[in-house]
């Protein structure tokens, strides 16, 4: 575990009070796997759609928060309920490895899929050492 | 049969659900209902003239999901593929669900088979099925009757 570079944050942040939730709020679940550039992260977010999804990362923190909008008009009663419909609210604590700058996202069928690219390993550097000069 | 996998291994950051689950576990009566539910679920609103079954189906192809109908009973089918070429090996956290998996309904009497519809959109399957006419609501006029 020490050497993730992506793990779940240990507290999920209440959700951002912008938000009015109406709903129950679940923590989707994910899947992240490695690639030859970094990590993909798949998170499922039925009932999401782009407009109504916010990504976010500030500082090292990646925050989705995804509100669902269901294909039902408002006037329809539920007479039979197996699922609970809500919003989708998780949290990732990202390792310096991620290249903040190239994290890109798409979201597609309910699936948000967020390419997390490895920053390019840095060149070995030779480091001069001086010798101080001993005076006497 | 479907066939699923969940996360391995544990994980303190499961899904509020599982959380409930593992609470619901304690109480073992209900343990067998949690976990012998069938895939997807789906819940059913009404409207005058239609019924509509949802189920969420993230990440599922158009061209993977089936939706049959034949003699009253309701039949969906689809399969969920992780990435292709992806040994599992490469996977740090697995918690979503894949497979295939195949669900049967029973209908209510009154639904036009001919007219159903269904749509997926954002990941929920949406199945429309309107109402018999006879079933749907209809005014009877009240008229006064003769006083006897």
């Amino acid at each position: 575990m020490s050497n993730e570079i992506v793990r779940a944050s240990e507290t999920a942040p209440p959700p951002p009070p912008e938000y009015p939730i109406d709903q129950v709020v679940f923590t989707p679940p994910i899947d992240i796997f490695e690639t030859e550039e970094g990590l993909v992260l798949q998170a499922d977010l039925p009932g999401v759609s782009s407009e109504s999804l916010e990504l976010q990362v500030q500082d090292n923190k990646l925050s989705l928060f995804g509100r669902v909008a269901l294909p039902i008009p408002s006037e329809a009663r539920l007479i039979h309920q197996e699922y609970q419909v809500g919003h989708f609210l998780r949290s990732f604590i990202l390792s310096d490895e991620v290249d903040h700058e190239r994290i890109a996202a798409k979201l597609n069928q309910g699936v948000l899929e967020v390419i997390l690219p490895r920053l390019p390993k840095a060149e070995p550097r030779r480091i001069q050492i001086q010798v101080e000069s001993k005076d006497g | 049969m479907p066939v699923f996998r969940w996360g391995q291994g544990w994980d303190p950051f499961r899904d509020l659900e599982r959380e409930v689950d593992q609470l619901l576990a304690n109480a073992s009566l209900f343990h067998g209902i949690r976990f012998g539910r069938q895939y997807p679920p789906v819940n059913v609103y009404e409207l005058n003239n239609e019924l509509l079954l949802t189920a969420e189906l993230p990440g599922t192809r158009v061209d993977d999901l089936e939706v049959l109908i034949s003699g009253g009973v309701l039949t969906i089918k689809g399969k969920r593929s992780g990435p292709e070429g992806l040994s599992d090996d490469r996977f740090r956290r697995q918690e979503r669900p894949r497979g295939n998996w195949q669900r049967s309904l029973t209908l209510p009497d009154h639904i036009q088979e001919d007219k159903m519809r269904a749509e997926f959109t954002n990941g929920v399957l949406c199945i429309r099925l309107p109402k018999a006419e006879a079933t749907r609501p209809r005014q009877i006029p009240v008229t006064n009757g003769q006083p006897s």
